[in-house]
């Protein structure tokens, strides 16, 4: 694959379309990588340049699962990095549930290196004070599974500790629901589950999305439930001049259940 | 993406994994597919191999409005040729699906200096009267209702084209019944099909399975229906020293439906003497 050394790491990309606008840099979320978007692929690169990255230790790597170095503030970093080496300018950035968190971020640290950003259903806890506003909506944290998923993978029941995930996030059966295709690619990323247990990401708090300069957008499945429905409706009551879209009849991976209602949100919010 | 120059066009592919055993797996995908259709395989084949993915010639990442007449076997063929000869490290193993397998398998006939091993999934095509005593010359009977879908696609209605062409591969419903992401997938490719309409690609004789001297596996899906079936079977039998392996509980997409089971006969086969 293309690969840009960022922080030491090779990270590896797919670069498809052309554009004379700035770059979409797409970043995946837990257990994703480049191979997320593949259902988006088509209809936003008739017009954009469109980048998806693996972040560190996701999948072309087959990763072991030894180190400390996945990290949100490790990823967070690459991203700024890998947008730095390319070299183009501001580019618009499109984040998914942990990328989408990432993308806060960046977009927190380095806001001249964004045009737009777009956040499906980013990840992450909630400060005290937005958590009071996000109780009345049921807030639940997904974090309680992780160390039970943890224990499965150290015991080699690699489907056991996907089940518990996925089943965590869009509902019991989610995970002997999914085809056979997105399984396996869960699969190939199941070890960065084990890095992801003991990070201890910062919450979101309200004075950081107050403070977000970049243009927003938020978007959420219409069917999501937990907390991964909450947190972006929490966040684009914060952010100046947020924009929102929900994608009726779609969970939390929206873009593969409606790829074609999705990129339509996007590529509007992107033309605007 | 990264790209050679091939016959006058940029061919897409992607190329994953180091590869320290051995020459690298290129696959070709089949028809309304591209280079992502292994994304399921990715993984477990890049655990030991380097693996090159291509897109043909007017496949996605290209946005093909359907106009020229340079979609065809014959150009396939010559293109993956051309590819090959561009990497660095031949002999390569090399795949196919569907149609994909029918370039592979031209590309064996003509080209047995570039391969080293040859993997069939289910190849497309026919079986000439040397192969298949009922073959009646003219048009296949799959080349009509290709022409019926294109034309849909060609007005403007892809999801009708696509929706007609599947289901009359896979049954009434088989369109409907698709998960979004491959729907989208074949969406991303629907003009190929104008494409396929005016391709006309010659059937398989018994000359040119028997010419075929790469070791080579044929993989299907147990539960395939029609034609598909019939011609590995068929090809197997007479392309000397081949083996078969058929996949429980799978269909023409079989290595979507069990990339697990897929990936390991394909490693294993990889792997022998």
């Amino acid at each position: 694959m293309q690969t840009l050394t960022v922080n030491g790491y090779d990270m590896a990309y797919l670069d498809v379309g052309q554009s004379k606008g700035p770059p979409l840099v797409c970043v995946h979320g837990t257990l994703g990588d480049f191979r997320t978007w593949n259902a988006v692929l088509g209809p936003l690169t008739r017009k954009h340049r469109v980048i998806t990255l693996s972040l560190r230790r996701f999948f072309p790597e087959h990763w072991d699962g030894v180190g400390n170095d996945y990290l949100m503030a490790q990823h967070v970093a690459d991203v700024i990095g890998f947008i730095e080496k390319l070299n183009t300018g501001p580019v618009d950035l499109i984040g998914h549930s942990r990328g989408g968190h990432i993308g806060f971020r960046v977009a927190q640290a380095r806001p001249e290196l964004l045009r737009k950003l777009v956040l499906a259903e980013p990840g992450g806890d909630l400060d005290p004070a937005l958590k009071q506003e996000a109780a009345t909506a049921g807030f639940v944290p997904i974090g309680a599974r992780m160390p039970m998923a943890m224990e499965k993978i150290r015991s080699g029941d690699i489907d056991g500790a996907l089940a518990l995930f996925v089943d965590g996030i869009d509902g019991d059966g989610a995970w002997a629901r999914l085809p056979a295709v997105p399984k396996q690619q869960l699969r190939d990323n199941v070890f960065t589950l084990i890095g992801q247990v003991g990070e201890n990401r910062k919450p979101f708090a309200k004075s950081e999305a107050e403070q977000i300069r970049t243009p927003t957008l938020l978007i959420g499945g219409g069917d999501t439930r937990g907390a991964l429905s909450v947190i972006w409706r929490v966040l684009a009551e914060h952010i100046p001049n947020a924009k929102t879209a929900v994608i009726p009849g779609t969970r939390h991976w929206m873009f593969e259940h409606a790829p074609q209602e999705f990129c339509e949100a996007v590529l509007d919010f992107l033309a605007a | 993406m990264q790209t050679f120059r091939v016959n006058g066009y940029d061919m897409a592919y992607i190329e994953v994994g180091e590869g320290n055993s051995g020459p690298p797996l290129v696959c070709v995908h089949g028809s309304l597919c591209d280079f992502r259709i292994w994304s399921a395989v990715l993984g477990p084949l890049t655990r030991k191999h380097r693996l090159i993915a291509v897109s043909l010639r007017h496949f996605f990442p290209d946005h093909w409005d359907g106009v020229g007449d340079s979609y065809s076997i014959a150009q396939h063929v010559d293109d993956v040729i051309a590819f090959v000869e561009q990497l660095d490290d031949k002999p390569v193993d090399l795949m196919g699906h569907s149609r994909g397998g029918h370039i592979c398998f031209r590309v064996a006939q003509r080209r047995p200096d570039l391969l080293r091993k040859l993997i069939l999934a289910e190849p497309g095509g026919e079986l000439d009267a040397t192969l298949d005593p009922a073959f009646k010359p003219g048009p296949s009977p799959l080349a009509a209702r290709i022409a019926a879908s294109a034309e849909v696609i060609a007005r403007g209605d892809i999801d009708g084209g696509l929706q007609l062409f599947m289901d009359a591969l896979e049954g009434p419903g088989a369109w409907k019944r698709l998960p979004a992401t491959p729907k989208q997938l074949l969406r991303d490719n629907a003009t190929t099909l104008i494409g396929q309409m005016k391709d006309q690609r010659p059937p398989f004789s018994k000359a040119d399975a028997e010419a075929i001297k790469t070791p080579t596996l044929f993989i299907g899906g147990a539960n395939t229906k029609g034609a598909l079936p019939q011609v590995l079977h068929t090809l197997a039998a007479n392309v000397k020293g081949s083996r078969t392996e058929m996949i429980p509980g799978t269909t023409h997409p079989m290595f979507e439906q069990a990339p697990q089971r897929y990936c390991e006969i394909v490693l294993a086969f990889l792997a022998g003497a």
